[in-house]
């Protein structure tokens, strides 16, 4: 009873959050449909520009055609789960305490986990490259002649989790810097998830294998799309297991859980002298 | 377990700071990079007060004496170093959720409203994020609209209100769940007379009809002995006073000060209280009116010859405050 009722609440919490974003998106339509045509041209060019790579050279680095469309169709979904679920500074949780915001937040009678995975939903404005990800998806998948199983559809979506999750640690673990340094640390989120965007769709087929491995492990840009993708075609390279991404995800996980704890601990210790009134809630 | 006969009880209650200290010289940057200079900024000493249910209760102070700290404390946003703080009955900083339920927060300088959305979707999404009952969230909405007026700012949006407005559908929204306290802090900054008094009265009216506690925060004493009954005042970390407002002024007298502007080179010849200032005809006097009445004081200044403006004005808190200390260093 007590799932049952948490769950019925999160189900609110995300449904204000739509409700919301529907509303701005019909009071303002002609700038949400700019801004959502911005966002799809922005996110097909970078994709784009590397299939038409494929095209010309007849694949990338042993991948064919296909397969790029494949990748980049992984990728421009997880890119769309990040823009639907991460408006409003939740993923990029630095400006949040940089900003000396979090007060906001703990004005609030839920706990920050809640707050922060519900708040920033904006299915209106924000699926649209969610759906062309699947669109793309489906696409690739008919020209490759998958064969589509029940658990290749659960090892689908575990990946897309392992790679959101990768994305949501490494913020909050590099963000857990504002709460030592608010001013300086205020944009390392966007700085260090956007500032290697690039490197995220880039099949790595063919590269040496040390870099290979350093995007799989240091900076980890390879599990983004390159590695899950590769998994899912059935062919996990490096001879690493294909459950990698998803024990990647969660380790890294468990440090950033515990370094942003010890991040918030200090805040709540040592309190922000700064606050700027903008960017908590649009 | 806490004891619960208080809304709010701090006891012993320290919470210290730090800050960077720096200069522009080479010397202390270089010194910085490997110890930075740190200086210790102590915002509640030893700190303890409580506030019974029912209570208004006036939290005074000069600027940085630590009454925002105290709010924050108080509501769970920071940790004290030591002591103990309870708020109905609940510890702010172990039992943060279940007491956001039952508190109301409103810093002055700060807004909850939804920027980008008319005012009626903010309260809407503070329904559903404190689970507000449907009942309970229209009887509050048909009472803080009609009592604070704000019917015609509902459908308009939060960025195009002006601070009077926004200060009171804020003021609004934070009553939405029923709190059973309410933390203030500097709610009337920045208002015109007109808003000042609209929220004034209205909180007046929740504390008496509702029960509601309330702690509010300010540095004008003006806007604290408008509302309160009773006022805390803090300084150094300190509870300087804590007392009705006559005790207070029984204790410091009623210091007001005078600003009389001359015309060209006349000197006022008067002898009211204490000469602070004078400067370019304009001289400031310092004078308690328990000694001299409003009544004797303008009679004086009626017949002073070449008087250009007068101004009268309460005491700024940092002279309440030093007078409280002399009083006591006296003793």
């Amino acid at each position: 009873m007590a799932v049952k009722n948490k769950v019925l609440r999160i189900l609110k919490l995300f449904g204000i959050s739509a409700r919301m974003d529907l509303t701005w998106l019909l009071r303002d339509t002609k700038y949400a449909i700019a801004g959502i045509t911005a966002d799809i041209i922005s996110n097909l060019s970078t994709v784009s520009g590397i299939y038409l790579i494929a095209l010309r050279f007849n694949g990338i680095g042993g991948l064919n055609t296909d397969e790029i469309l494949f990748m980049m169709a992984y990728s421009t979904i997880t890119t769309g789960l990040f823009i639907m679920f991460g408006s409003g500074n939740n993923i990029h949780i630095s400006r949040i305490i940089g900003r000396g915001q979090l007060e906001h937040l703990f004005m609030q009678p839920l706990s920050l986990k809640v707050q922060l995975f519900t708040s920033g939903f904006t299915p209106f404005t924000g699926g649209s490259n969610f759906v062309v990800g699947c669109i793309m998806l489906i696409i690739a998948m008919q020209r490759l002649s998958l064969p589509v199983t029940v658990w290749w559809v659960i090892f689908l979506i575990a990946y897309i989790l392992a790679t959101m999750t990768i994305i949501v640690a490494r913020a909050y673990l590099v963000s857990s810097a504002a709460f030592y340094a608010p001013v300086a640390a205020e944009e390392i989120s966007s700085a260090a998830i956007e500032g290697t965007w690039l490197l995220s769709t880039f099949p790595l087929s063919g590269m040496p294998s040390i870099i290979q491995v350093s995007l799989l492990t240091i900076l980890p840009e390879g599990l983004m799309a390159w590695f899950p993708s590769l998994c899912l075609l059935g062919r996990a390279p490096l001879n690493f297991t294909e459950y990698y991404p998803l024990a990647f995800a969660l380790i890294l996980s468990l440090i950033a859980s515990y370094v942003f704890r010890k991040g918030l601990n200090y805040y709540v210790k040592k309190g922000s002298n700064r606050y700027v009134p903008y960017g908590f809630r649009r | 377990m806490y004891p619960t006969d208080f809304a709010v009880k701090l006891t012993h209650v320290t919470k210290s700071f730090t800050q960077w200290q720096r200069d522009n010289t080479g010397q202390s940057l270089v010194r910085n990079l490997i110890k930075p200079e740190k200086r210790t900024i102590v915002a509640l000493n030893d700190a303890s007060f409580h506030v019974r249910e029912g209570e208004f209760v006036a939290y005074a102070g000069p600027n940085g004496a630590g009454k925002s700290t105290t709010m924050k404390l108080l509501s769970g946003m920071l940790i004290p170093n030591s002591g103990d703080i309870s708020v109905l009955g609940r510890s702010p900083q172990k039992e943060r959720i279940a007491l956001m339920q039952k508190l109301g927060i409103l810093f002055g300088n700060r807004t909850e409203l939804w920027w980008d959305h008319p005012v009626i979707q903010s309260f809407e999404w503070k329904k559903v994020v404190w689970d507000i009952p449907d009942p309970v969230y229209q009887q509050n909405l048909k009472m803080v609209t009609e009592l604070l007026d704000i019917v015609p700012l509902l459908k308009t949006f939060a960025r195009e209100l002006s601070l009077g407005q926004r200060m009171r559908a804020d003021l609004a929204m934070m009553l939405l769940h029923s709190p059973r306290i309410i933390l203030l802090d500097e709610p009337t900054l920045g208002l015109d007379v007109v808003a000042k008094r609209q929220m004034i009265d209205f909180l007046k009216k929740i504390n008496k009809e509702n029960g509601v506690t309330i702690i509010v925060t300010s540095h004008d004493m003006d806007d604290l002995e408008e509302m309160a009954e009773r006022i805390l005042m803090i300084s150094d970390g300190k509870i300087a006073f804590d007392g009705g407002f006559q005790e207070l002024r029984n204790i410091t007298g009623n210091l007001t000060r005078i600003v009389v502007a001359m015309e060209d080179s006349l000197v006022p010849q008067i002898g009211i209280g204490r000469l602070l200032s004078s400067e370019n005809g304009v001289y400031e006097y310092d004078i308690d009116l328990t000694q001299l009445p409003i009544k004797a004081l303008l009679g004086q200044l009626s017949e002073v010859e070449g008087v250009r403006d007068v101004e009268i004005k309460k005491a700024p808190i940092e002279q309440v405050i030093a007078g409280l200390y002399r009083d006591w260093s006296g003793k």
